[in-house]
């Protein structure tokens, strides 16, 4: 299948533990979640396991589906005609086709019904919120194990009432440091302890945005220096955009996209920018690239003909974008997003040159009846010339030059 | 001043039953061989610390486990102490030779 | 300042002062004149073409002509790119024609003189603003647009103007008009010096004759070969075309890194990088004649892109990206011949 082929490029996929014991950190929630399977689950019959995304919650539950024996059948919660597959689940594992392959040769202990991201539902009154999943878990015939990003778990307070709340941290920054260096040593990467500490340091105790940037950094060459991760955006930042250019660059589809955009409450014009800066990092093949920058120059038409009124165009912009995301879903690797913009970046560290370059241009145009812009284009690459020639130049005093611009004429460079 | 306990062996003073079926219930295991006391579970680590530091009169901080050596070193002079959410709770981790140095690390994946 | 009172660029010391001064355009420059005989005859004018072909250099001629040594009293200059919106050009243009009719006193001029430069820099709806300022003012001033594509004017601007369009400076007399200067100068340049300096500016005269100046600054007496090859070496702009190569040869990344490298530290717009870029295209010599015309197509289509989008950086990036696949194209035929 061309998915699972793809899934096996990921380090985060071929680095999933398959033991509980491997699973990494989080010692305290791992005990608590597995005297619940041993024990507790024949009291209280759900779990909701909460925490920082990318710390193990999910990884946690598959491995000790394998070891344990259970079947995991992963439910979307939100869909409220769900009565009967929850019943449909209740029946062994070995009469039901179940979505995983875990339980397959182990002694069985039946089915679990396993919803994750329970908090985009709590929070969401459209869809039930938190009496939705507690009337899921009050008819589930099977034990019911739940997952939340949330870090609101104010949220998820009164599941309390119907399952154990068990809390996961961000894994510990040398767990992380040494879990690369073993994918390092694996993936034969040579990789400074610099830059692991830095990749590790940067998730912020996310495992899987770690190895991920490891990835990412190390795919094109097989060596990894300080230097190599100093474009790493930092993740303390605005989540929904990082989480919004993740799901851009990562869908399968345009239907994907455009729902994803539809919802986003991303700023339009920061997603362009962004879609645009990151753009060759997602599509490294050239006639790709070309293909996906065409539709993001169409998206960004149309983003000038809506302007500040035709927002009522707004629809083939987002198709536009829409179609740059799906050039071609079979090329997806994950990589490091660029944030914040390039542009802005690069418009704020270089505005003291710049408005110091406008002012001279400014002064060349006054006297010689051309353009801020032409003044810049035919005559400071030549004044420069002249002034570095003769630094007493009268042409300083003719401009009104002050010693300050003089300076920096004569230092720029060519363009 | 702080008393530094390792996880894997610790000893107490000597405690009256309720206290000690207490402990026991919160997570803490006692072998009469050695006398010592250890963490076996961490499900109310912090409940444990408390009552640790309440009977001994002080604070009480718990070695880390190092995942490679096995050995139990303190928090104190982590670089990364100050990010941490859980320093000085005695979950596993990786001491700072086990991690900086390239031998101990080929020595443990021997082990695999 | 002393200094500012005499014109120490020669681009402006030898720029002709009157109609009859002006050295080619000779259809042009008839037809202008037989305006200036009665002046109120005078139409809206639009003058089209590159830069440096003297379109701004007739549009001053014809207000020393019109108003004399106080031309400068009853002419407004303004530049479209420069202004930030179509409303600061609408009060400028207003506060100018209160003031300049005040100062008229029954003279034979009947109206005051704006010359806009740089015209097709204005978005569509600015143009149509500026239509109606025309419009409304033209009992009392008369519109000199200065634009470098008449195409990118909206067609009611176009039919209201008697459209004059400049071609490139032929090359003899831009090579006569060189050594002229020189010699007013005191300097001599030998013919082999002028031939590489018209060559370079491809006839843009504000380029040849800056590029002129800065040779007499390396060398007194004699401005040879040497001395302009330097000059032409130094003044060209390397980043542009360090980008295109980055781009054809197939890293984006550097390429669209050179980019923001000459928007932020230059300042340079969107326009004026794709209008270098197809400038440097055709002076390329690794592309033959047919991939220069098929990359000038797509620097084309980006041109209007550029005009039309919300965000230049956008579609110049998107511009790379088709050279990239574009060098790469060239890359694969090569290898499918072998």
């Amino acid at each position: 299948m061309q998915t699972q082929s793809k899934m096996q490029l990921l380090w985060v996929e071929k680095y999933r533990p398959r033991k509980i014991e491997d699973v990494t950190g989080n010692d305290e929630a791992k005990a608590l979640f597995i005297e619940w399977l041993k024990n507790k689950r024949h009291t209280k019959k759900a779990v909701l396991l909460y925490g920082p995304p990318g710390v193990g919650k999910t990884t946690l539950v598959m491995a000790a589906a394998r070891e344990f024996g259970f079947g995991v059948v992963e439910m979307n919660a939100s869909d409220t005609r769900s009565e009967k597959a929850i019943n449909a689940v209740a029946k062994p594992a070995t009469s039901y086709t179940s979505l995983d392959s875990f339980a397959e040769g182990a002694k069985s202990l039946g089915n679990v019904l396993f919803l994750d991201e329970v908090d985009g539902i709590a929070g969401n009154e459209d869809r039930g919120g938190v009496n939705a999943i507690i009337k899921i878990v009050e008819q589930s015939l099977v034990p019911v194990i739940m997952a939340a990003n949330d870090p609101d778990i104010d949220k998820l307070r009164p599941l309390k009432k119907v399952c154990l709340l068990v809390r996961f941290q961000q894994v510990r920054i040398p767990l992380i440091i040494a879990l690369l260096q073993k994918i390092c040593l694996l993936e034969h990467v040579k990789a400074e302890f610099e830059a692991l500490e830095r990749i590790a340091q940067n998730s912020r105790g996310d495992v899987r945005s770690a190895i991920n940037d490891l990835q990412s950094l190390s795919e094109e060459n097989n060596s990894l220096t300080l230097q190599d991760t100093m474009m790493l955006s930092s993740r303390n930042k605005d989540v929904s955009m990082d989480e919004t250019l993740r799901r851009y660059f990562s869908a399968q589809s345009i239907v994907e996209t455009s729902s994803l955009l539809l919802f986003s409450s991303v700023d339009y014009d920061d997603l362009l920018l962004s879609v645009a800066d990151n753009l060759p990092k997602r599509y490294t093949d050239a006639t790709e690239l070309a293909k996906a920058f065409d539709y993001v120059s169409r998206a960004d038409l149309f983003r000038g003909r809506i302007g500040t009124e035709n927002w009522h165009l707004l629809k083939y912009f987002n198709n536009a974008l829409a179609e740059a995301s799906a050039v071609n879903p079979e090329s997806y690797k994950p990589f490091t997003l660029i944030t914040p913009p390039i542009r802005i970046m690069t418009l704020f560290w270089t505005k003291p040159k710049r408005s110091l370059l406008q002012a001279i241009c400014a002064k060349i145009g006054a006297k010689c009846h051309v353009s801020v812009e032409r003044a810049r284009e035919a005559y400071v690459p030549y004044i420069r010339l002249m002034l570095i020639k003769k630094p007493r130049n009268p042409l300083a005093a003719y401009f009104e030059f002050t010693p300050e611009e003089v300076d920096y004429l004569t230092k720029m460079g060519r363009y | 001043m702080t008393i530094v306990l390792n996880s894997k062996g610790f000893k107490l003073p000597r405690l009256e039953r309720e206290k000690f079926v207490n402990l026991m219930h919160l997570g803490l295991d006692y072998s009469r061989d050695t006398m010592l006391f250890s963490i076996k579970s961490y499900n109310n680590i912090e409940q444990v610390i408390d009552t640790v530091s309440s009977i001994l009169g002080d604070e009480v901080v718990f070695l880390q486990n190092c995942i490679r050596c096995g050995k139990a070193f303190p928090c104190k002079g982590c670089s990364y102490i100050e990010m941490c959410t859980t320093k000085n709770l005695p979950f596993s981790c990786v001491c700072p030779q086990c991690l900086r140095d390239r031998k101990n690390f080929e020595e443990y994946l021997t082990k695999f | 300042m002393a200094a500012s009172e005499e014109a120490l660029m020669w681009v402006e010391k030898y720029r002709p002062k009157t109609l009859d001064e002006v050295v080619g355009l000779k259809d042009i420059v008839d037809s202008l004149k037989a305006f200036m005989k009665n002046p109120k005859t005078m139409p809206h004018l639009m003058f089209a073409g590159v830069p440096g072909t003297g379109k701004t250099t007739l549009a001053l001629a014809i207000a020393h002509t019109l108003y004399g040594p106080n031309w400068k009293s009853f002419t407004l200059e303004l530049n479209a790119s420069d202004e930030r919106g179509i409303d600061t050009v609408r009060d400028r243009i207003k506060d100018f024609s209160r003031y300049s009719r005040a100062g008229f006193g029954g003279g034979d001029v009947p109206f005051a003189l704006i010359i806009l430069d740089e015209c097709d820099q204005m978005t569509g709806p600015a143009q149509t603003a500026l239509r109606r300022i025309m419009e409304v003012g033209s009992r009392t001033s008369r519109f000199i647009l200065i634009c470098n594509q008449s195409s990118k004017i909206i067609e009611p601007i176009q039919s209201r103007c008697a459209i004059f369009r400049f071609s490139r400076v032929e090359k003899q007399a831009m090579k006569q008009h060189l050594i002229d200067i020189a010699e007013k100068e005191k300097y001599t340049l030998l013919p082999e010096a002028a031939d590489r300096i018209v060559d370079f500016s491809e006839g843009d005269l504000r380029h040849a004759i800056n590029a002129l100046q800065t040779a007499s600054a390396y060398k007194d007496g004699v401005i040879d070969e040497k001395t302009v090859a330097l000059v032409i070496g130094e003044a060209s702009p390397m980043q542009v075309q360090k980008m295109i190569r980055k781009a054809l040869y197939g890293d984006f990344m550097e390429a669209r890194k050179t980019m923001y490298d000459i928007m932020g530290n230059f300042g340079f717009s969107g326009t004026e990088i794709i209008r270098q870029v197809q400038r440097e295209i055709f002076k390329m010599s690794d592309l033959t004649p047919q991939q220069k015309a098929d990359l000038s197509g797509v620097i084309g289509e980006y041109d209007f892109r550029l005009t039309e989008g919300a965000n230049s950086d956008i579609q110049l990036s998107a511009l790379l990206a088709q050279f990239a696949k574009f060098g790469k194209n060239i890359e694969d035929s090569y290898a499918d011949a072998k």
